[in-house]
């Protein structure tokens, strides 16, 4: 059985977009912006993201030992939390470390401190636990509160909820954002591609009678809508690159107490994401517009 | 063979464009089929290329039955068939090589093949000198031409030509004619829709007369009345 030649599908599809140049230039345009968009939101949520870990607080438990316990006590206590469920990890600081992380955090006060060395030393013996699920952190509060020798327990629960609420808020929205930009660019590439067929039905029709399949037909469409998609993938990822690049730099110069993750970190999902998500939108917003105006 | 069983087409306004048409033709016949405006030839033409499906009775094209078709089958039928139009319907953009050769690639013929028959095609019809022109170099009996030897370019077994000198002067019209004449007697059957009486009589072919969607008369040799 003979076999078409995928050369020949190409050509048809850069010859129709060359053809509606300006309907094409337009369609990358409008993709490549809706990316630009979406791709620095997703930027924006993960440097958020990576400044809410560095803030240390989310998931961290401080437990103050009660002074008077022995080095086996402490060692008991230890492996009570190791068996603990939820618990992610932990951290022994002692007094004396205690002390020394609260001189290098104070360093222009540090004669302050010189009355409070070796016995005078008023901090307790700490661990530092972190945990896994936030659901089920109260339990945890609850299970602490029942081992012997621990004196406090400082818990950041609303905080950590409040902005475990505000990264699920910050996800919602970009999970709405990617729906409504993903609409937007469909509508755009489906008028495109309604074009090219409007611009090409004379042929579409003899290439029926001559007894042209279905997929034979469509192809160089849906070619042209993924033709577009990647070439709006590309020139987003430019221009993100870009403008993360000029916003990474003025963070890094201006505004130092955040963080943002380097652009080569995230360069591979950043070009892939784009290039992905443009190839979809550019085939599915062919196959719809092929669907209505082809009745193929 | 083409085999019609009181065929009706009945569109969904009640218009009824086919009122139970029988017919038979059978392989390497010239038939010419006439009738006046609005009598129904172009209904016939659009069941025979399985634009539309009947409404009643039965349609068959050598082995396939047209009531029946499945749509993902449909390209394969019309590979069965060769279409000249009225207005040539060629691409401007191609040149003479390149339309004829579009028919070609359309059903996957290798490249290779295509650069052999598609000169051998052209010379038939008597274009071999025109290879590398444009459409709008080529005066209207030439275009129509070109029309018929992408038609022949899949090497079908029915010719179906829909008013195939309508665009052109009366003496193209008669080369046309003569050259389906000539693709008849190299064992296609050619059907011929028009309205053109002198045509009609001059070639002594047979001839089916449509009026109001039946066909009304039947005879080989016949007068366009």
């Amino acid at each position: 059985m003979s076999r078409y030649n995928p050369f020949y599908f190409v050509g048809q599809a850069l010859k129709s977009l060359w053809r509606n140049s300006v309907m094409t230039v337009a369609s990358i345009l409008i993709l490549a912006s809706c990316l630009i968009v979406l791709g620095s939101f997703a930027l924006l949520v993960a440097d958020i993201n990576l400044n809410l870990d560095q803030l240390g607080l989310m998931n961290e438990i401080a437990i103050y030992l009660e002074p008077t316990l022995d080095d086996a006590q402490v060692e008991e206590i230890y492996d009570t939390l190791r068996t603990m469920d939820n618990v992610d990890s932990i951290t022994y600081v002692s007094k004396e470390q205690g002390l020394e992380e609260m001189k290098a955090d104070y360093a222009d006060y540090s004669d302050l401190f010189v009355i409070a060395e070796g016995e005078e030393n008023p901090l307790p013996d700490m661990f530092y636990i972190t945990y896994e699920d936030i659901a089920k952190a109260t339990t945890l509060e609850y299970q602490l509160g029942e081992i012997e020798g621990i004196s406090k327990i400082i818990f950041r629960l609303d905080l950590a909820a409040q902005i475990d609420s505000f990264k699920s808020g910050v996800s919602l929205v970009f999970i709405w954002f990617l729906v409504l930009l993903f609409v937007v660019s469909l509508f755009v590439i489906i008028n495109t591609i309604k074009i090219a067929v409007h611009a090409r039905r004379n042929e579409i029709n003899v290439m029926r009678y001559i007894g042209a399949t279905r997929t034979f037909i469509i192809t160089p469409f849906i070619l042209e809508g993924v033709i577009i998609g990647l070439l709006s993938g590309a020139i987003a990822y430019f221009a993100e690159w870009y403008i993360y690049t000029y916003i990474e730099q003025v963070v890094q110069t201006k505004i130092r107490m955040l963080e943002v993750y380097p652009f080569s970190d995230l360069s591979a999902y950043v070009l892939l994401g784009f290039l992905l998500i443009g190839t979809v939108t550019g085939a599915v917003g062919s196959s719809i517009s092929l669907r209505r105006n082809l009745n193929a | 063979m083409i085999e019609l069983q009181n065929v009706k087409k009945i569109y969904p306004n009640k218009t009824v464009a086919l009122g139970g048409v029988t017919l038979r033709i059978e392989d390497g016949e010239f038939v010419f089929v006439v009738g006046h405006s609005g009598a129904g030839k172009t209904t016939l033409m659009r069941l025979l290329l399985r634009e539309e499906k009947p409404t009643s009775g039965k349609l068959m094209v050598n082995e396939f039955d047209l009531t029946k078709l499945p749509n993902y089958k449909v390209a394969h039928y019309r590979r069965q068939l060769g279409v000249v139009f009225q207005d040539f319907r060629l691409f401007p953009n191609k040149t003479v090589y390149e339309n004829v050769a579009f028919a070609m690639h359309v059903v996957g013929t290798p490249t290779s093949k295509i650069r052999k028959r598609v000169p051998a095609i052209l010379n038939t019809v008597g274009l071999g000198d025109k290879l590398k022109c444009y459409p709008n170099e080529l005066s209207g009996g030439e275009q129509q031409r070109v029309a018929l030897a992408r038609a022949l370019a899949n090497n079908p077994k029915i010719i179906i030509a829909d008013e195939p000198t309508g665009n052109i002067d009366p003496e193209m019209s008669i080369e046309i004619m003569n050259l389906l004449l000539k693709i008849n007697r190299l064992g296609k059957t050619v059907i011929v829709v028009t309205h053109e009486k002198s045509l009609v009589d001059y070639y002594q072919q047979r001839v089916v007369t449509i009026e109001h969607g039946r066909v009304v008369e039947d005879k080989v040799g016949g007068m366009f009345e």
